[in-house]
């Protein structure tokens, strides 16, 4: 059974290699563009500032860590996948944020027509 | 808790049935969140991101299908959920991009309509402002017209006061005139005066002044063709009489009381026709002189004698006052 295993091993050893050599790109580093540019993006459009976007934005940081990690620890499959959970967070707190500037001024232009209304009967 | 024991006995079950049917939590959340979003504006509103998130929905169910407990399943799931969740959003900001659009149209409109009105209003003013000011125009207009209109009028009652004056004048001078005229006549009237008296007897009497012809010198008796001496007579007469033409003359036949009445009157009458014709045959107006037959009714003698008989027999030129 050692022997098998050993045999085993060896295959799994031999086809990893030929995976890697034939992708070439087993081995490469986490593509974290997407996340960490989503991240950027959720920060400059203000999500900070609300709450919802906030913790999504919060989230999105923990899962490309989370990502990280996974990927310090060889689980590139994980960590890969993982990152796709980063930036759905990251793209929503994005469009949060959009969301948020634009009920604050579709309210203010609610208010200053009502305003104006109401000083030009 | 309920929920807690809820899960329990769901992950219980899961565990007897050997996970194989039980989706995870994030696949479950992520269908929810699908059709929450389906169901929402989103369709309508962010139909691409909705259609995004049911292709990552779809993914999410082929992974689990094949691999139902793989952590790739549910990072599939998760990810499907917040593009789920993200199309929502997008529909939200559209609804809301939308309320603006609305609202900055309705505001412009609105500000317009203001604008509007204020230029109304400040047409109104600027139209209230020239009906004063033509109202100021036509009151000065009135009081110029006035002011030359009394003028005029001083004019015209100077030139009236000169036409009065003229008239008075005039009225003066035509009362001179007539005066003059008047002085005149009577000086006619007098000289004719004396050129008859030199002719026959003249008497001033109530209805004028009358002339005696006697009937001898410009008749044969009962006839009444003039003699040629009564021509020379008459002649006479007609010149005095031609300075006072604007007067009237009744021409009168008288007789004596010989002869019957009628005869008598006839007689005159011809008589007076005659002396009349003549005058009128020598210039004097036929319309100032009448001829009148007086017959013997109005003797101026006794005609009981001869010489008084005589003086009867007569013809009087009457030159009314």
């Amino acid at each position: 059974m050692r022997h098998v295993s050993r045999i085993k091993f060896m295959v799994c050893a031999a086809a990893v290699a030929a995976v890697t050599i034939i992708a070439g790109c087993a081995n490469a580093p986490l593509r974290t563009e997407a996340s960490t540019s989503g991240i950027r993006a959720a920060e400059e459009a203000g999500a900070a500032k609300v709450p919802q976007a906030s913790l999504h934005l919060q989230m999105a940081r923990e899962e490309l860590a989370q990502a990280r990690e996974l990927s310090a620890k060889g689980e590139k499959e994980q960590a890969a996948s993982m990152l796709l959970r980063a930036e759905a967070d990251a793209e929503l707190a994005v469009v949060l944020s959009r969301e948020d500037a634009e009920k604050t001024e579709a309210n203010a232009a609610v208010e200053r027509v009502r305003e104006l209304r109401k000083n030009n009967p | 808790m309920k929920t807690k024991q809820f899960l329990i006995i769901v992950a219980l079950a899961a565990i007897f049935a050997g996970c194989a049917t039980m989706p995870p939590n994030e696949l479950v959340n992520a269908r929810q969140a699908y059709k929450i979003a389906s169901d929402g504006q989103a369709a309508e509103l962010a139909p691409a991101e909705l259609h995004k998130a049911q292709e990552a929905l779809n993914f999410a169910e082929q992974s689990f299908a094949k691999e139902p407990d793989s952590a790739k399943t549910k990072d599939l799931a998760y990810a499907a959920q917040r593009k789920a969740q993200l199309a929502g959003a997008v529909g939200a900001m559209n609804a809301d991009k939308s309320l603006k659009g609305r609202a900055d149209v309705a505001f412009e409109k609105k500000q317009t309509e203001i604008i509007q009105q204020g230029k109304q209003d400040v047409r109104d003013a600027e139209n209230q402002t020239a009906d004063v000011r033509a109202e100021l125009d036509k009151q000065a207009a009135l009081k110029e017209a006035k002011d030359k209109s009394d003028a005029e009028l001083a004019v015209v009652q100077a030139g009236k006061e000169k036409a009065d004056a003229d008239l008075l004048k005039q009225q003066t001078e035509t009362a001179n005139q007539a005066k003059q005229d008047l002085r005149d006549s009577e000086q006619r009237t007098a000289d004719a005066r004396a050129e008859l008296a030199r002719i026959g007897a003249v008497k001033e009497e109530e209805r004028g002044l009358v002339v005696t012809l006697s009937g001898g010198v410009l008749f044969r008796s009962a006839q009444s063709s003039l003699l040629p001496s009564a021509q020379v007579k008459l002649d006479q007469v007609a010149r005095a009489l031609m300075s006072v033409r604007e007067r009237n003359i009744i021409v009168e036949g008288h007789t004596d009381s010989r002869g019957s009445e009628s005869y008598n009157q006839g007689l005159s009458q011809r008589r007076a026709d005659m002396v009349r014709n003549y005058l009128v045959q020598q210039g004097y107006p036929g319309d100032r002189i009448q001829a009148r037959g007086m017959g013997e009714g109005a003797p101026i003698a006794n005609n009981a004698s001869a010489e008084g008989r005589a003086n009867n027999r007569r013809v009087e030129i009457v030159i009314e006052r």
